[in-house]
């Protein structure tokens, strides 16, 4: 069985989004074999660009690039609120690797936080 | 190139030799006869698993009557160790072996632990190596069986088998070696080397999957029980209707062997120190194993890079990331473990395996292959310059 889908073979050669923003807030984990950074900044109430940096798994990679690309432009808050429930459908993700897939969404969760102290009154 | 995938896994599996297809559609046509008949056509099956059967004791220096036929080194192992065990033990209960080697040979001592032997590892040396002097203090008064691989899956590291059986013969101590890597791939001379159980299979030197074989020495002492009932096919040791065409494809695989062995050794030579020379440079690299082991097998760690990315990125080389036996699972490999590699090191591990096929062309785009993609991934991890 091949581990890997269509989408996360694409996700993983492209990392589009790797990389740092410049000047925006970024959040480091390091856990569960995963570690991951997401650096964002903020265009008003909206995420300007998204980038990421991982030493991670393939489906962790290829998730970090489609979540840097789903969030770019959408309203902050939609960090905060991040679930990975569609990431994991939309990737194929197997069920053993759901515990990374975790501790990415507390990650850009926690970016949101981020964003929402550093553009806050 | 880039379109097509590069094997480079023959440690896991290597192609069927052509010959050995035609012999085993040859054999397949000239008789669908039981070798256990009496009948003419099953007499002309036993002759053929006779001529067979010496043609695998000529590239082992071995007695054709000393070699058992089995399904594959998986079960020579099971049947040497549970068998061979279980036989000496109204005189003891202590067996002995080693944490590098195959799942097919610690499961079993696992199996045996159970059923009440005392069973003590020992550990190699940080290149693989198992000292002499390790093994030989492990050894008890009631020691009955060691068993100890001849080259590793994993690494390629080649073990003092000579040394070790001398050890063994000297207590009276069953000695068996996994030589799944090894036979047809170097020399091997049973009439002089102190072993008395050799596991073989065929397809790691170009025969199919599905048939091998058990060395028996015959000396005192030296004899399994059967883990298999039913049937007095070869003397009850490992009963069961014994397969014409498979053992035919293993006589010629032997064969075949016999005939190249220098040649094969000398072109893995040149395979492995091409890809080594092309990678050897890369900051963090580290080889797990022996520089002097079997040069069919090289396998290296790198600091900074995730395993299975490293295994994704270099597509389109077909290469592992453990032992096939392993691959499935998310556990840093046992073996590299037991040499001292962190889990880190060892996650990052891949064994290049070639093989009669593999070209120098091949190999040098693998090493750029691996350059790049142990570039690419570091460049994407954090704390990577922008």
């Amino acid at each position: 069985m091949n581990p890997y889908s269509v989408r996360v073979r694409e996700y993983f050669a492209e990392a589009a989004h790797a990389g740092d923003v410049a000047g925006g807030v970024s959040v480091l984990v390091d856990e569960q074999d995963v570690c991951l950074q997401f650096s964002a900044s903020a265009e008003g109430d909206r995420v300007g660009a998204m980038r990421f940096r991982a030493r991670a798994c393939p489906h962790v990679i290829a998730a970090a690039e489609a979540a840097c690309a789903a969030l770019e432009g959408r309203p902050a808050a939609d960090l905060i609120e991040f679930s990975a429930r569609d990431l994991m459908d939309n990737l194929s993700v197997p069920v053993e690797k759901t515990g990374r897939i975790l501790v990415l969404e507390d990650a850009i969760r926690a970016l949101g936080q981020q964003v929402a102290t550093d553009t806050g009154p | 190139m880039t379109d097509r995938s590069i094997y480079l896994d023959y440690a896991a599996s290597t192609p069927v030799d052509g010959r050995v297809w035609e012999r085993m559609r040859e054999v397949s046509e000239l008789t669908c006869a039981n070798p256990s008949s009496t009948h003419a056509a099953g007499r002309l099956a036993q002759e053929i698993i006779a001529t067979s059967t010496g043609q695998l004791a000529a590239l082992l220096n071995a007695r054709a009557d000393r070699l058992v036929m089995t399904s594959g080194a998986t079960e020579s192992d099971n049947l040497a160790i549970a068998g061979g065990a279980r036989y000496r033990a109204h005189r003891g209960r202590h067996l002995v072996s080693m944490r590098t080697e195959h799942k097919a040979v610690t499961d079993v001592f696992e199996i045996l632990a159970k059923e009440g032997f005392d069973v003590t590892w020992v550990d190699p040396a940080a290149n693989g190596v198992l000292d002499p002097a390790v093994f030989e203090a492990a050894l008890r008064d009631d020691t009955q069986l060691a068993s100890i691989m001849f080259v590793n899956n994993e690494t390629g590291v080649v073990q003092d088998i000579e040394a070790l059986g001398a050890i063994c013969r000297e207590r009276d101590i069953l000695m068996h070696v996994d030589a799944a890597q090894a036979v047809g791939k170097v020399h091997i001379d049973l009439a002089t080397l102190p072993v008395d159980l050799m596991s073989i299979t065929a397809h790691k030197f170009y025969g199919p999957k599905g048939v091998g074989a058990l060395y028996i020495a015959d000396r005192p002492g030296c004899h399994v029980e059967p883990i298999l009932y039913g049937g007095g096919q070869q003397r009850r040791i490992r009963p069961g209707t014994m397969s014409t065409e498979m053992i035919a494809a293993l006589g010629t695989t032997a064969s075949i062997a016999a005939e190249r062995i220098d040649d094969d050794l000398a072109h893995l030579r040149s395979m492995r120190k091409a890809l080594w020379d092309g990678i050897a440079g890369i900051d963090g690299l580290t080889l797990n194993g022996d520089p002097d082991g079997f040069p069919g097998i090289l396998n290296v760690s790198v600091a900074g890079v995730e395993g299975e990315s490293l295994l994704l990125a270099l597509e389109p080389l077909l290469v592992a990331t453990g032992s096939a036996c392993n691959s499935k699972t998310q556990e840093p490999s046992y073996v590299l473990r037991a040499l001292g590699r962190s889990d880190a090191e060892a996650q990052s591990a891949i064994r290049f395996s070639f093989g009669r096929a593999t070209t120098l062309d091949e190999v040098e785009f693998a090493a750029a292959r691996y350059r790049d993609a142990v570039a690419r991934l570091r460049a994407l991890a954090p704390g990577a310059a922008a």
